[in-house]
């Protein structure tokens, strides 16, 4: 379920990302992404936030770890700001349902909604009456057709996808001594996010690493194949440094094909987080390192960017979240930056 | 006093299990989210306008469950009936878009019907199976892209439009619950419905043609499954391959509740209609409430437990 | 027996019937004729053809050769809704009632009435017609609105004679009526099928009660094995005649 918000989540992000070979974070318009950290709400402008009671919903499109931890970096920064979240809603992918979603929130008349649309299309006009009462909208990844910056919307906010795939780039390239032969388990569709992902690890390893080779290649549609496809491919290639693979549920697959092979050698790179990953690396296995996306951050960034409208404040267009690798030496700290939640039990003893 | 007792047990509960429970419910918002814009006009006529498309395949589904089978396939339906419409109408006008959407859901009920009627093939298998090739079918029909309905007639008929200052959704939800109520109830079609799914072979012995009953009630649930695509293709001035998709059991759920019998051989769409709105007004209360999503899910899970379990009991007794 | 009976035309005639189902033979060269107001009991052992016959008269089968003549008109009937337009009904072993509908709307099951431009169901002329009916043939229901699960057996049964006598002109089969009802109900039942011969119908019943069979009666035709063994005037026969023709000892 997660992956499949990831991929939703993402949308609009690799959309705008589709510019090349050269892979930076390019907005909409061709705006240059801004580090979230750079989207805050002075102190000074607290009280007046404060006085002005305000209200915010959130409309999501669906459940998981990553939109809780969103929902908790918006709420918590809403709170800071005074500010009431007075509705939460719940699409489970259904663009009708949304829909209905956002009529509803606005009876309570919320001068915020944060959101992620869940299609671009069919959003324009769901989101329309939002904009006529002058609600203060920031998207998350996805943003409806037609809509402008600063008119309709004040920020879009997303991952920062290129760096995921980098970094775990640089985090397989670090353990492995920046040498070795390298499997590339892509995600075989076409969704922005993992598309956008899988290839910034690709990229990164042909420009920045000269004596790392990827040498085998194989795309999976079905997770839970992830497991045959593994296995063949360790079969033809037996002296794999190190493989990537394009989420964690996939990654599990690949871990009980390693394990039945008894291969303790090949190194493991994967994104999101996840217990059953994080417990291999912790415990000295074949994974390396997690890279994951700063979801907290990211809910923080949406509610600042929010309340900076209320005060008249521009917000950058195009805000990205950065991404956190993850391994053996920070797997509290990670999990904590990540979806600002403990780290399992399991991992952290 | 012997017989008004076995008069009041005669009664029936379950009949107004519905009625009584879209009551309690809406006292209860009433009073606590009073302050919250619940009784607002425009929430209210939301909460019609939201459920409208619901109200139209409960209809469908009141029609086929009377008749003793069941269709799973309506929500597949939907989809590919919004999509088709969608693309049609980027070429062609107004009715030629509405009866390809129309049209698709009459053919995909012929074929459920034919299946389940001539083949003697278990309903619940036939649409099973025609809810997943639908469902396949709608994905590949734009290749999961979303289709945008730029046709201003359309988007007024079947989404935004009004007419003497009745939004077109309630037009459409009053339509076809007073035409649906009026087959169902009043015509000998409908009584054919209810024989066919009470007693098929009592039906079949006393000249009612079953076959021909059962593709017809298909044919119906297809039709306003078609009809209910183009609600929701007017109301998001867009078709996605999704749509339809998670409405399946808040359907069941309406229909059930409202006082039909998942055997056959009873059903209502008055009740139906009023299971509808009760839904709808749960999912709106609720999250006026603030409640958080998972919260919501869980009251709404516990509400429809116990209506149904209400509905349902009194039938054994 | 009345004068009427003995002057009346053959409402049936069936004249060397033969029924065969691939290569089994159910029925074998089988003749019976019946007038308007008597009633012939068909008995014989299970599997002796009696419902096969049962089924061939009421349209639902076709035979294989042999004639039926209605009136001494020879009919064949492509379907049961034929056969029901020629003024034959059958009262079904399982009855064939639709349980969760009201008694009115089960009598007129399949031939509602309807009235108004847009063919309205008449409740109300269903619910007249019903009630005046249960009250001349005494059948004892609370009311035509009653719905059929909440009467007993008796009452059912009672249903759906009423039904039969109320759409059969000609001819009413019963397969096994009192199958399973009480002593009391039986006796009730019997009352309303009696009453079916003051109507001037013919009656052919099927029962496995000989007792049953000799109290209505008033002529026995015996099965077996898909054979006609004979036919018998009631009054001059006795049971242990019959029981010897049924068993074949």
């Amino acid at each position: 379920m997660k992956n499949l918000t990831k991929m939703m989540a993402g949308g609009l992000a690799a959309l705008l990302m589709n510019s090349g070979a050269f892979a930076q974070t390019i907005g909409p318009n061709g705006e240059t992404a801004t580090p979230s950290t750079e989207v805050v709400v002075a102190d000074g402008d607290v009280e007046a936030l404060k006085s002005g009671g305000y209200s915010a919903a959130l409309v999501w499109h669906d459940q998981s770890d990553f939109v809780n931890a969103v929902t908790q970096g918006a709420t918590d920064e809403f709170t800071r700001l005074g500010i009431k979240v007075v509705a939460t809603t719940n699409a489970s992918f259904d663009t009708a349902k949304q829909r209905s979603d956002i009529e509803t929130v606005l009876t309570k008349e919320p001068n915020i909604v944060l959101a992620l649309p869940l299609d671009p299309v069919a959003s324009a006009a769901a989101f329309k009456e939002a904009v006529d009462n002058d609600v203060q909208l920031v998207f998350l990844s996805n943003v409806p057709d037609g809509y402008k910056h600063g008119e309709h919307y004040a920020s879009i906010v997303t991952d920062d996808l290129y760096a995921m795939g980098k970094q775990a780039a640089d985090a397989l390239a670090a353990d492995l001594g920046e040498t070795g032969k390298v499997g590339w388990i892509y995600h075989d569709a076409t969704y922005y996010v993992t598309n956008q992902r899988d290839n910034a690890f690709k990229t990164t390893i042909e420009n920045d690493y000269p004596n790392m080779e990827i040498v085998a290649q194989a795309g999976i549609s079905d997770p839970a194949r992830a497991e045959d496809i593994a296995n063949a491919m360790l079969l033809k290639h037996p002296d794999l440094a190190g493989v990537y693979v394009t989420w964690a549920g996939p990654a599990e697959g690949v871990l009980s094909a390693l394990r039945a092979n008894g291969n303790k050698t090949t190194k493991v790179v994967t994104l999101d987080l996840s217990e059953p990953i994080a417990l291999d690396m912790v415990r000295g296995g074949n994974v390396s390192a997690i890279v994951a996306d700063e979801a907290y951050e990211l809910g923080r960034a949406m509610a600042a960017s929010a309340a900076r409208g209320l005060l008249g404040q521009e917000s950058p267009a195009f805000v990205v979240a950065p991404a956190v690798t993850v391994t053996a030496d920070n797997v509290s700290e990670g999990w904590m930056q990540s979806l600002h939640r403990d780290a399992p039990e399991s991992v952290t003893k | 006093m012997q017989s008004t007792m076995q008069k009041l047990r005669q009664l029936n509960l379950s009949q107004y299990v519905v009625y009584i429970g879209f009551l309690l419910i809406f006292l209860f918002f009433a009073v606590t989210l009073g302050n919250d814009g619940f009784l607002t006009q425009r929430n209210l006529t939301n909460i019609v306008l939201q459920t409208a498309p619901i109200t139209i395949m409960a209809i469908g589904l009141v029609f086929v469950l009377a008749a003793g089978e069941i269709d799973l396939s309506f929500g597949s339906i939907v989809a590919v009936a919004a999509l088709g419409s969608a693309v049609v109408l980027g070429d062609y006008p107004l009715f030629v878009g509405v009866l390809a959407g129309l049209g698709i859901g009459l053919a995909i009920g012929f074929f459920n019907g034919v299946l389940v009627a001539y083949l003697r093939l278990p309903s619940f298998l036939v649409t099973l199976a025609t809810m997943g090739l639908f469902a396949g079918v709608a994905r590949s029909m734009t290749d999961l892209r979303s289709v945008p309905v730029l046709n201003e007639s359309f988007v007024n008929m079947f989404g935004s439009g009004s007419l003497f200052g009745v939004p077109s959704l309630v037009l459409w939800t009053i339509g076809a619950v007073a035409l649906g109520h009026f087959v169902f109830r009043e015509t000998k079609f409908g009584a054919h419905v209810l024989a066919t799914g009470d007693n098929a072979r009592a039906a079949q012995v006393t000249g009612i043609k079953v076959p021909h009953v059962r593709l017809l009630v298909m044919m119906i649930c297809g039709g306003l499954a078609g009809l209910a695509g183009l609600l929701y293709a007017g109301r998001l001035q867009a078709a996605r391959y999704t749509l339809g998709e998670s409405d399946l059991m808040t359907v069941i759920a309406a229909v059930i509740i409202g006082g039909t019998a998942l055997k056959g051989g009873k059903g209502t769409i008055i009740g139906a209609l009023v299971g509808s709105l009760m839904m709808g007004m749960l999912n709106n209360g609720l999250i006026l409430m603030g409640l958080s999503v998972s919260d919501q899910m869980i009251v709404r899970g516990v509400i429809i437990l116990i209506a149904v379990a209400i509905s349902l009991r009194d039938v054994n007794n | 027996m009345d004068l009427s009976n003995t002057q009346a035309a053959d409402v049936l005639q069936l004249t060397n019937i033969h029924k065969a189902f691939g290569g089994v033979v159910a029925i074998e060269d089988f003749s019976l004729n019946l007038k308007a107001g008597e009633i012939v009991a068909l008995v014989g052992d299970n599997g002796a053809g009696k419902s096969t016959l049962i089924k061939i008269i009421s349209g639902v089968h076709a035979p294989t050769s042999g004639t039926i003549a209605i009136d001494g008109k020879e009919t064949s009937f492509k379907d049961a809704t034929e056969a029901r337009a020629s003024g034959i009904e059958v009262v079904y072993q399982d009855l064939a009632l639709a349980d969760e509908q009201a008694v009115y709307m089960n009598m007129f099951l399949g031939r509602e009435k309807t009235k108004g431009p847009f063919g309205q169901l008449d409740r109300k002329g269903m619910v007249q017609e019903t009630e005046d009916l249960v009250k001349e043939l005494d059948v004892r229901i609370p009311s035509a609105k009653t719905t059929i699960r909440n009467l007993s057996g008796g009452q059912r049964q009672g249903v759906a004679i009423a039904r039969a006598t109320h759409w059969a002109t000609k001819l009413v089969l019963l397969d096994e009526p009192t199958a399973a009802l009480g002593v009391a109900e039986t006796a009730k039942v019997e009352e309303n099928v009696a009453a079916l011969k003051e109507r001037n119908l013919a009656v052919l019943i099927i029962s496995h009660s000989l007792d049953q069979v000799f109290r209505l009666s008033d002529r026995i035709c015996v099965l077996r094995r898909g054979q006609q063994i004979g036919v018998r005037e009631t009054a001059k026969t006795d049971k242990n005649e019959i029981v010897s023709m049924i068993t074949g000892v």
